[in-house]
């Protein structure tokens, strides 16, 4: 039977909160996605269905924004994680002890930063006329547009591994950490060779750290939305859509925000899909 | 080996390095200056901090931190004695952890929508308010996850003996537990705090006007036309300094409060 205790005048204010600001909010996101609310034509407000939700494929801009979203997160996140692991075994191999704390925390500190300094940031060093990786790549005889419709996601997706990687160096190393120590003895007593060891001790000992950090990172990098607003707006044509920021267009710009709050719950089956793993491997306590 | 790793270290501490130097010197540098992006050289100028300065980005530094302050203030007063519901007796059952990790990684595009259309309701368009809330939607889980990390860390021996020597449930909380996980609070305030700080994407939706925090100041320095741009890189180091100074101070603590609390890795 339940009995109102101690515990739950500890917990109920967190949920108290969180249910004014995060499930309420859902749910009337819900009910919006499946009526035709636009703030500027609110006396025409009806109930549509799943037409907004239908109407989605056909929406190229939308389409174009699911795409981009899906490959800027796979592949971000796989080149952060594969630069991440490199340098935290790296960085295990080479510092000393000395100066280890004051590099590290200095190689950790972009994901810090205020990811539009960051936006900004690149797109003025990238920039074709007044940044410099330009100015010296055109005194090497190369011509690169950045931010043109072949490169701009790329460069995108690079501007979020500058950002991001440190994040997953910082789970590498202390995943790196806390492995236990019997597996790397035994293998050196059997003669096994720095790679060997990597790919049948080190790896397959890591593998639930780099599960949990894939997915946080995954998950995170949905969210992208900074490094477009601030330099590509999407384009050029659709190069760069990202799902946030068409939220954010279809939302804020055109004030449909019906269909704005259908396009989000996309991304939230996205998440539950994702979401469900993680847990799984967290919740297990 | 050594060698090898030696090598890809450096290399990588030039790219972390090198973005930091260039904004640095071009806010340093004249209108002229900064049409040659190869002029390392050059007469130093504080023009632009001058400018920056007078331009009453100070108000939006101090939204920045009015809001920062509230979010983690409420964070602190909500979600630790939540986080401790949780770790120490399971206080909402599996639902509630579930809960709180969904509302950690769910996309801010979801609910900015109805945020925005509540704080339309409700006069608060434009104001600190509806910024502070929308914060509170990411800050709180991610202070009660670092927090219930912590929590579970704390021997129970020491709760018993603090009942036994007399103190109630909320003294023995108060008085014994709390100071056990003082360190772990603090980084988890930093970094909440940092997290506020940084968000571009709610700010500017719910308050683009005269409420706008740092971001959102910062994102309106974004224009190509060279007289400007050293004002912008002034106003990115604005932004970016002391979340670096704090990132120093949290990121010890943070490796544990991911990887006791979010991650038991």
């Amino acid at each position: 039977m339940f009995r109102f205790g101690i515990r739950h005048v500890f917990l109920a204010p967190l949920l108290v909160v969180l249910g004014g600001i995060v499930a309420y909010p859902l749910l009337y996101s819900l009910w919006l996605s499946v009526t035709n609310f636009n703030i500027l034509k609110q006396g025409q407000t009806r109930f549509v269905g799943l037409d907004q939700y239908l109407g989605l494929p056909a929406n190229e801009t939308y389409v174009a924004a699911l795409v981009n979203t899906l490959v800027f997160v796979g592949l971000a996140v796989a080149v952060e994680l594969l630069l991440g692991l490199a340098l935290a075994l790296a960085l295990q191999q080479v510092l000393p002890r000395r100066g280890r704390n004051v590099l590290r925390s200095f190689l950790l500190t972009p994901m810090f930063v205020t990811p539009i300094a960051v936006g900004l940031m690149f797109r003025f060093l990238l920039n074709q006329q007044l940044g410099l990786i330009p100015a010296l790549l055109a005194q090497a005889g190369v011509r690169i547009d950045f931010f043109g419709s072949q490169l701009a996601l790329f460069s995108i997706v690079g501007i979020d591994v500058w950002q991001w990687t440190p994040f997953m160096l910082l789970l590498m190393l202390a995943g790196l950490e806390s492995l236990p120590t019997q597996p790397f003895e035994a293998a050196r007593v059997d003669g096994a060779g720095t790679w060997f060891t990597f790919a049948n001790v080190t790896l397959p000992l890591m593998r639930p750290v780099i599960a949990v950090a894939v997915l946080i990172r995954g998950l995170d990098a949905f969210k992208v939305f900074e490094y477009v607003f601030a330099i590509t707006r999407g384009g050029p044509g659709t190069a760069t859509e990202t799902l946030q920021y068409e939220v954010y267009r279809t939302g804020f710009t055109f004030f449909r925000l019906g269909e704005a709050a259908a396009m989000a719950f996309v991304l939230v089956a996205i998440v539950l899909v994702l979401i469900v793993p993680l847990y799984r491997r967290v919740g297990e306590r | 080996m050594k060698r090898l790793a030696a090598v890809f270290v450096s290399v990588w501490l030039l790219v972390v390095a090198f973005p930091y130097l260039w904004v640095l010197l071009a806010s340093l540098k004249t209108p002229h200056d900064l049409i040659d992006p190869r002029s390392f050289v050059f007469a130093p100028t504080l023009d632009n901090w001058r400018e920056v300065a007078a331009s009453g980005i100070g108000n939006s530094v101090l939204s920045s931190a009015i809001v920062g302050l509230a979010t983690v203030g409420i964070g602190v007063v909500v979600a630790v004695p939540g986080a401790y519901a949780i770790s120490r007796w399971h206080a909402g059952g599996e639902a509630t952890r579930f809960g709180i990790l969904l509302s950690e990684v769910l996309p801010p595009a979801v609910l900015v929508v109805p945020l925005f259309l509540l704080a339309y309701n409700l006069g608060l368009r434009d104001t600190l308010v509806a910024v502070i809330a929308s914060h509170l939607t990411f800050v709180l889980p991610v202070m009660t996850w670092f927090m219930v990390g912590f929590f579970d860390a704390v021997p129970k021996e020491l709760e018993e003996q603090a009942l036994v020597d007399g103190y109630g449930r909320i003294g023995a909380f108060i008085r014994i537990v709390l100071p056990q996980v003082l360190p772990g609070l603090g980084a988890a305030m930093i970094f909440g705090f940092v997290l506020s700080w940084n968000d571009l994407f709610y700010a500017l939706i719910l308050a683009g006007g005269k409420a706008r925090t740092l971001p959102v100041a910062v994102a309106g320095y974004n224009t190509f036309r060279g007289v400007e741009l050293g004002q912008m890189a002034v106003a990115i180091l604005v932004s970016v300094v002391p979340v670096l100074v704090a990132s120093f101070v949290v990121q010890k603590r943070l490796i544990r409060g991911i990887s006791r609390g979010g991650l038991k890795v």
